[in-house]
């Protein structure tokens, strides 16, 4: 009888739920390091370096700068303290442009992510897009 | 009847009646102990309340302040210098006269659901699933399907062609109670349907198809046969129906909280403004009580309206 | 006995499925794309999905919490119900005299809707001290008198030999509940749990005027609070909405014949 009721419906399906949410909370625990990376080009395409980058987390009505970092020589980036899970990164370089604001928006709250995308800069004065 | 057979028949009969006696009076103290915290329940729950709304309205009486008994002054402030009490009285009656529409409705799905259709557990499904839901959830998924700019309602009678100016639904004083009854209706339109199912299902197949011998045709079967043995069920969907629309508390706070003005207040949520926003409980108590009369007056006429027997009630 | 033609009816219920889902797929089409809280005119397929409005709901509001609090009122109800309707279901199978006379009070206390007792029962909750409490929260909730008749007509059905074998043996009343009863009555219980909990889970008005303390709030409250605060503005509110209905949907999807039979055979009362 033990048998058939482990076996039932009522058991099987929130025992289903809860494995899925128990996995997905280790990932998530495992994965959560608040690393943002990614990678600042130029109009052409080449990576710059020694552009600012600024992290802003977004609460429901407000925006907040949290960090600010610059690139390296390879035009990459790298912020390591974001606990949020929906940020936006924004670039610019004093001479050669700013990039439009991008959003990030994360499975989890300080999610490991690298920004694919690359952020471009754009001549100040270049219409937008 | 209660005791064993086989008890005493077992046991040596010295003074049978006196120990026939006190083993009743244990079955039943035992069976009194056993029904207790239930009775219990419902004694502090149900019963007690309904003595103590009729004494506090009677009374003036604040948390702070004792209690001072003014009779029925109450009820004539409710019945004279209160348009508010009307307006809800009103509404609540509007709200109550939908109920055959959704019962129309929902005996209608239930005549297509028997036809013994492939999948008519999946369409029977389909129907009921709105019942069990979060009542609240529903306020708020109507809510916005109603809403002035970026409803469905107005985006569908729009491209349609039938409107060319959106319709505020829950803004507008005509339309506000009405667009809260469809909503109630959707939601019990599945529970009415079940029960209309069951009631269909208990009807003997042979009676229509001896009628159908005699020659009678669909709408003579139906308005001969069906519907008079439906009666019970038909009058249980009725007083369903009564109680829904004096209980949609959730469903009108959340989609208009009554507004505008008062156009969409229902007797529960002015009893719930009274006693919890205005703290006037003792007004609030007098409120309840002439709902709860309200309430029993119409179940009462929906029963003397339905043939006398309230339902197929099955006697102990 | 000429059989209608299929077709139509299909054709009827499928319009009116269409009507009945609608407003869901609505929801959920809008909880994954975001449109239609700005965007006119809406579009009918959803356009570039994304589940990032469930993650804002998550860390924006406090979900779990309300979610907890919700699961552990609706775990206190149920207990009770499945207790207290069954031990007041077996003794309404035994003789005794009185006996007609609780069926009839409890028949008539099922016209005592919820909403009519408000007032006092907060100010009783209010005397007995666990205004803001779970059990203030659970209380009224213990017990219900349509599921004490959907134990009573199973327990009727059990035969009485059975009964009276055990009571020959020197079971105690409570065992012969535990081992003979329940064991025969497991539908029975399963639309005790489903009954009890659906209306625990569901209850909007009692947390509204019982609890004080926001972490108090069960789920219900958190969405009308939500609501109340962002009104349509974001995707986040309909997320909210689909994962406040998806317990009650996954429950009444597992549980749909018991649910169905608890609501009609305390319908026919009995």
């Amino acid at each position: 009888m033990l048998r058939r009721i482990l076996l039932s419906r009522f058991v099987l399906v929130p025992g289903a739920i809860v494995a899925v949410a128990v996995v997905w909370s280790l990932y998530a625990a495992l994965h959560a390091h608040g690393v943002v990376t990614g990678t600042v080009v130029g109009p052409d395409g080449a990576p710059i370096a020694g552009a600012t980058v600024m992290l802003i987390e977004l609460n429901f009505t407000t925006n907040q700068e949290r960090a600010r970092t610059t690139t390296g020589a390879d035009g990459r980036f790298r912020f390591d303290n974001n606990r949020s899970h929906y940020i936006q990164v924004r670039a610019e370089k004093p001479d050669v442009g700013r990039s439009p604001q991008r959003q990030v928006r994360l499975y989890f709250a300080a999610q490991d992510v690298e920004v694919r995308e690359p952020l471009r800069l754009e001549a100040a004065d270049a219409p937008r897009s | 009847m209660d005791h064993a057979a086989a008890g005493p028949a077992l046991r040596a009969p010295a003074r049978p009646g006196a120990r026939a006696g006190a083993k009743r009076r244990r079955e039943a103290a035992l069976a009194w102990l056993l029904l207790a915290p239930a009775l219990a329940v419902f004694l502090l729950y149900r019963i007690i309340p309904l003595g103590w709304n009729a004494i506090l309205s009677l009374q003036e009486w604040s948390p702070f302040k004792p209690a001072v008994w003014v009779g029925l002054d109450h009820y004539r402030e409710m019945l004279t210098e209160d348009p508010t009490f009307w307006e809800a009285l009103a509404n609540t009656l509007w709200f109550t006269a939908s109920a055959p529409v959704g019962i129309a409705i929902a005996l209608g799905i239930a005549l297509l659901v028997n036809t013994d259709v492939r999948g008519r557990d999946v369409y029977r499904t389909f129907v009921f699933i709105s019942y069990p839901l979060m009542t609240v959830a529903v306020g708020i998924i109507w809510r916005w399907m109603l809403d002035e700019r970026v409803g469905l309602f107005n985006y569908a009678l729009r491209s349609v062609g039938l409107i060319e100016q959106p319709i505020p639904f829950l803004q507008s004083f005509e339309l506000a109670l009405p667009s809260v009854i469809v909503a109630n209706i959707w939601q019990i339109v599945g529970f009415y349907m079940i029960i209309l199912l069951t009631g269909l299902q208990t009807i003997p197949r042979n009676l229509y198809e001896a009628a159908a011998i005699d020659g009678a045709s669909a709408r003579q079967q139906f308005f001969r046969i069906t519907l008079p043995l439906l009666r019970p069920s038909l009058f249980l969907c009725f007083v369903i129906g009564v109680m829904s629309s004096f209980t949609s508390f959730d469903l009108v706070y959340v989609m208009t909280n009554g507004g505008p003005g008062h156009s969409s207040e229902l007797l529960v949520t002015y009893l719930y403004k009274a006693g919890f926003e205005m703290t006037r409980f003792d007004y609030a108590a007098a409120l309840t009580v002439v709902q709860f009369a309200l309430l029993v007056a119409l179940t009462w006429i929906g029963n003397k309206a339905s043939g006398g027997d309230a339902g197929a009630v099955e006697r102990g | 006995m000429k059989r209608p033609p299929a077709w139509p009816i299909h054709a009827a219920l499928c319009v009116v499925s269409f009507f009945m889902l609608l407003p869901f797929y609505w929801v959920l089409k809008t909880s994954l794309t975001g449109e239609n809280i700005f965007a006119y005119p809406p579009s009918l397929l959803p356009v570039a999905p994304h589940p990032f409005f469930y993650v804002d709901v998550w860390y924006y509001i406090p979900f779990v919490r309300y979610f907890l609090n919700s699961v552990i009122v609706s775990a206190m109800v149920v207990a009770a119900n499945v207790i207290l309707n069954a031990m007041a279901a077996y003794a309404l199978t035994r003789g005794f005299r009185g006996r007609k006379l609780v069926i009839l009070l409890l028949l008539s206390c099922m016209m005592i809707p919820f909403q009519t007792t408000l007032i006092p029962a907060y100010l009783l909750t209010g005397k007995l001290g666990i205004l803001n409490t779970y059990l203030g929260l659970a209380l009224p909730m213990f017990s219900t008198i349509v599921c004490i008749f959907v134990f009573k007509a199973s327990f009727d059905a059990v035969p009485r030999s059975l009964v009276d074998a055990a009571r020959i043996d020197g079971l105690a009343e409570w065992r012969i509940i535990w081992k003979i009863m329940l064991p025969l009555s497991t539908s029975a219980v399963a639309t005790n749990v489903i009954l009890s909990f659906i209306w625990s889970w569901n209850n909007f008005l009692w947390p509204l005027v019982v609890t004080r303390d926001p972490l108090l709030q069960t789920l219900p409250l958190g969405l009308a609070r939500f609501l109340s605060y962002h009104e349509n503005t974001t995707g986040a509110l309909y997320a909210f909405c689909i994962l406040v209905l998806a317990p009650g949907i996954l429950l009444f999807l597992l549980a749909q014949k018991e649910f169905i039979r608890g609501l009609t055979s305390g319908a026919t009362k009995g």
